[in-house]
């Protein structure tokens, strides 16, 4: 192997070090034996190193990757989709270490890192991540200068140092490149992500069947509104509505069970006040997406449907930045068609015989009036004892009437379904409604906030003359989840986040805890504001309102003016630093002496010793020869004993210099004196 | 026929590609004892690995475009731009360095002549990987870290006697991160003095004395200390009485005798009938001889003439009209 092939130690401890840095980011999507291959891999060529072992031969490293292969299916299944295509570079990435033998090999593994960096954007873009990867790319980029500093085989912060400075310095040119390159559309078909777990609401419900709810204090959306934040209590975010119930499950209509007719939603009169809004929403690998009531869009992206949602047509891979704006007073459906009619109203033939018979009897003493029976209604869960609880009893057979008479106990879910059920029962039409109640507004910036643990499900009721009516029977029962939130109305079960104890949001009593999460929320909303924002619109109406008045030609000089001005100032710094000479004084002194023999025609010769010299100049100019040596001999003197104070870092008297020169300003003036004859 | 004057064709389009070439890098980089290295002196291209870079930035932007993600447009944008930016790094790190000839040493033909050359920086910044080559395929890899200076001595085969033309240094580097090559041609002004190579042979026919033999003679040299006498021009520095000096008095050489044996003659006409070079390689080897067994020996060629001595001034002398003689003038002192 040639001298300069081979990957200094350095090097390799760097490269090591970034493949575990790639790695960490990806580990909740890759199966649990990823991280070992990696130790293996770094034990093994940490051995080969140390020529304790063997680069693998090419049998083992066949048999390795082909049971590698076959892991990847069994975990996931398919080899095709984005997470298996992943690891199966997260483990390619591994192996290629353990057969690094050379530079080229070096080289591959650090570009496949650069490369594998750019996948983890793939999943998840936010700022502490993209922190995270800029560090990742910083040390990477050290291994390449390290693999470039033969012989050098003790660390040097130096290397870090260049990596992090170059990659500093590119940053003003890369934004500029970042606003100013086209934003095309996708060239080809991805593999999308398939594989990931569906989180926030279900499609569907089956009251009782739970036990314990767990929630978590994941991010499920924030809002920002323009202008004031209306009421907590109205903020209702619908996300499905459940028409339909099927075998104790409560869920939507499919859309082959709609009349074409009555597909679209039927228009309403707009009045009243709106509220125009944004969402960003983190990514549910749903369809349906959350808006007050009465939700209109002018994303095209987006489609409204019969229950007046907002759903969009694709799963929500990433994250989905949609403006809304919704009209919170309009009457909905003011006329219902009697295909609605007959599927709002619709029960199953048998069971929970109680329960309708407890509902024909309200229906009859309120007078057949509908609009009393839902307050009749509300004031039996209210004044009956009723107890709000996450971890209710579970429910079999006919589940209402065991919830109604018996066990009374239960949370949101509970309470709309068995309102719906003793509203169907009087045939009155009413549905659930699910999604996420109230939220929290963060004072930095005034977003909403909502958590998993808002999630919350109600119910509307159609009453002739004022259309669909929003109810919530839980706010019957528990007042406190819907003024003040699931943390107030648990306060005496202590349930809430109890599955995490470490979640920031259970120190939101402590001050200074809360308002460093607000502002880090705040932050992180900015910059996924901006990274979702920065799409092909808004880059093309950024650009014409600053440089709209000029032709293609004249931008494309502009920009790379630009770019060049940007590169100017590390040109300057690089060319500046490396200019002109440091020499120590007494060198600079001994050179001038030098140029004055020089001027008398005595020229020093390259790496001729100053002893030497003197001679030679003793001999040319025998009437200074004293002056010559004393100065020649003072200015060694000092030269070691510079070098002494350099190598020992200390102070150190190394006796009388030749003839008298002891210092510094004694050999300066002796030479500035000097005159060879 | 055609393929013959096609080669020839090309040939000479090579030549004269060769050329201006060496034209044109004379008038960019002129030779030089000392060359400080700046932005006329240093060239600089993507290297192999740098173009697979590019590729792999290629390929980045793709799955960038594709995902639509912008993160992922920022990490391509900022490793081009990275790329870019080793452009100035790379060139730094050949930037202000003094490149200085120091000595190329003198060898018979046929041998490996040793070039030293001296590379120093201007500041105390790290250099690293600076490889230099020159002619062979021989690498020779230095950094400047705790030293201001470093030596580089390279070995370079010679053919034919005369000066040595060593052709250009190459010297090179990639660091810091091995996609850009910044390099340099020098022509130090340093060539190698090469004697003919010895060849031995059989007698010395007619070997010419204008001294009786086995005379005793004060004449310069190194055994024993014979007086003083006052400084001339050409004395070692060795032999001056410093003591003397130190009182102020002119400057003295301390004189040594050695007994000479004989004088003998180095003589063109004594192989009469051989070849130029030949010849010079016989006088060569019999110089050597006459060296080794302490006899004085002068030399006499066409045109040449050196009275005869010993000791080793004399003998570099009488070797280097050996190296230099028959060539022209203007090749003499290079």
């Amino acid at each position: 192997m040639k001298f300069d092939e081979q990957v200094p130690r350095n090097a390799l401890v760097w490269i090591i070090a970034t493949q575990f840095l790639v790695l960490m980011p990806h580990l909740g999507r890759v199966p649990v034996w990823v991280p070992f291959i990696y130790l293996s891999a770094a034990l093994w060529r940490t051995m080969v190193y140390r020529g304790r072992w063997s680069f693998p031969g090419g049998w083992t490293k066949s048999l390795l990757s082909v049971l590698c292969f076959g892991g990847i299916l069994a975990n996931f299944g398919t080899v095709i989709g984005l997470e298996p295509t992943v690891a199966l570079l997260l483990i390619a990435y591994a192996l290629k270490l353990v057969e690094l033998a050379n530079r080229r090999d070096a080289y591959m593994v650090v570009f496949i890192a650069y490369f594998t960096c750019l996948t983890e954007f793939l999943f998840t873009q936010e700022l502490l991540i993209v922190a995270y990867i800029f560090v990742t790319v910083i040390i990477n980029t050290t291994c390449l200068v390290a693999l470039h500093q033969p012989g050098q085989d003790r660390f040097i912060k130096r290397s870090v140092l260049r990596a992090g400075g170059m990659l500093l310095q590119s940053v003003p040119l890369m934004v500029l490149l970042f606003f100013v390159f086209p934003r095309i559309g996708p060239l080809w078909n991805v593999p999308l992500k398939a594989h990931t777990a569906r989180t926030g609401v279900s499609d569907n419900m089956m009251p009782g069947d739970i036990a314990n709810l767990g929630l978590n204090d994941d991010v499920a959306f924030r809002v920002s509104f323009e202008g004031r934040v209306p009421p907590r209590s109205q903020l209702y975010w619908r996300g499905l509505v459940f028409s339909t119930l099927e075998n104790g499950v409560w869920r939507s209509l499919r859309w082959k069970d709609i009349p074409g007719n009555a597909r679209r939603a039927a228009e309403p009169e707009l009045v009243g006040a709106y509220s125009d809004y944004s969402v960003i929403m983190e990514p549910t690998q749903q369809n349906w997406l959350y808006a007050l009531r009465y939700a209109t869009t002018r994303d095209r992206g987006i489609v409204s449907v019969n229950d007046f949602r907002l759903v969009s047509p694709v799963e929500l891979q990433d994250q989905r930045r949609y403006a809304v704006r919704s009209w919170l007073d309009v009457p909905l459906e003011r006329e219902l068609s009697d295909w609605r009619l007959e599927v709002e109203t619709g029960l199953p033939e048998e069971g929970n015989t109680r329960t309708r018979e407890l509902a024909r009897q309200m229906f009859a003493a309120a007078g057949g009036n509908a609009r009393q029976f839902v307050d009749d209604v509300l004031i039996m869960f209210r004044t009956e004892a009723f107890f709000y609880t996450l971890q209710p009893p579970r429910l079999q057979g006919s589940r209402m009437d065991q919830f109604l008479f018996e066990t009374r106990r239960g949370f949101c879910e509970h309470y709309a379904a068995a309102f719906t059920w003793m509203m169907r029962s009087a045939g009155v039409p009413a549905r659930v409604v699910v999604g996420y109640q109230g939220g929290e507004i963060n004072p930095v910036n005034g977003t909403v906030i909502v958590h998993q643990f808002d999630a919350h499900a109600w119910t509307e009721v159609w009453l002739s003359g004022e259309g669909w009516v929003r109810v919530d029977p839980t706010a019957a029962i528990a007042p406190d989840r819907i003024e003040f939130g699931l943390e107030q109305a648990l306060a005496e079960e202590g349930s809430f986040l109890a599955d995490t104890p470490l979640s920031p949001l259970r120190f939101r009593s402590i001050d200074w805890i809360n308002s460093i999460r607000l502002q880090l929320d705040a932050i992180n909303y900015s910059w996924q504001v901006f990274v979702l924002g920065y799409d092909r619109d808004f880059q093309v109406n950024f650009l014409s309102r600053f440089v709209g008045n000029f032709t293609r030609t004249q931008l494309v000089i502009g920009i790379t003016l630009i770019w060049c001005l940007l590169l100017l100032p590390v040109a300057a710094v690089m060319l500046w630093r490396s200019r002109g000479p440091s020499l120590r004084p007494e060198d600079r002194a001994y050179l001038d002496f030098c140029k004055r023999l020089e001027r008398r025609g005595l020229v020093r010769q390259v790496a001729e010793a100053p002893s030497v010299f003197a001679e030679r100049a003793c001999a040319t100019f025998p009437a200074a020869a004293e002056e010559v040596m004393a100065i020649t001999q003072g200015y060694q003197q000092l030269a070691f004993e510079a070098k002494v104070a350099r190598d020992e870092r200390d102070e150190r008297d190394v006796g009388d210099a030749g003839d008298g020169i002891t210092s510094l300003a004694d050999l300066r003036r002796r030479v500035r004196k000097f005159t060879p004859r | 026929m055609t393929s013959i004057a096609q080669h020839s064709g090309w040939q000479r389009m090579r030549q004269r590609a060769r050329t201006r070439w060496h034209r044109w890098i004379n008038r960019r980089i002129p030779p030089a004892k000392a060359v400080t290295l700046d932005q006329r002196r240093i060239f600089i291209f993507p290297t192999g690995i740098g173009l697979f870079f590019l590729v792999t930035l290629l390929v980045m932007l793709i799955a960038a475009i594709n995902y639509q993600n912008n993160m992922s447009f920022a990490l391509t944008f900022l490793l081009a731009n990275l790329f870019v930016v080793t452009v100035w790094h790379t060139f730094a790190n050949l930037y202000g360095l003094t490149i200085h000839a120091v000595r190329a040493t003198p060898v018979f033909a046929g041998q490996r002549s040793e070039y030293e050359i001296m590379v120093s920086r201007p500041k105390r910044l790290h250099y690293f990987g600076l490889r230099f080559r020159w002619g062979t395929d021989e690498v020779f890899e230095v950094n400047l870290k705790e030293r201001d200076e470093a030596h580089v001595k390279l070995f370079l085969p010679t053919q034919s006697r005369g000066w040595h033309q060593p052709g250009r240094l190459h010297l090179e580097t990639v660091y810091p991160l091995g996609l850009l090559r910044a390099w340099t041609w020098l022509d130090l002004d340093l060539h190698a003095l090469v004697y003919p190579s010895p060849l031995p042979s059989d007698a010395l026919a007619g070997v010419a004395t204008d001294q009786p033999d086995g005379s005793a003679q004060p004449i310069v040299g190194t055994d024993d200390f014979y007086g003083l006498r006052d400084y001339q021009k050409g004395d070692s520095l060795r032999h001056v009485f410093w003591k003397s000096v130190a009182k102020g008095q002119p400057l003295q050489s301390k004189q040594y005798a050695a007994y000479a044996d004989r004088s003998l003659w180095l003589d063109w006409a004594q192989f009469d009938g051989l070849p130029p070079e030949q010849r010079l390689s016989h006088l060569c080897f019999w110089a050597l001889e006459f060296e080794r067994s302490n006899d004085e020996y002068g030399l006499r060629l066409p045109g040449v003439s050196i009275e005869p001595d010993r000791g080793e001034t004399h003998k570099q002398q009488v070797l280097k009209e050996l190296a230099l003689w028959g060539r022209e003038a203007s090749l003499r002192e290079v």
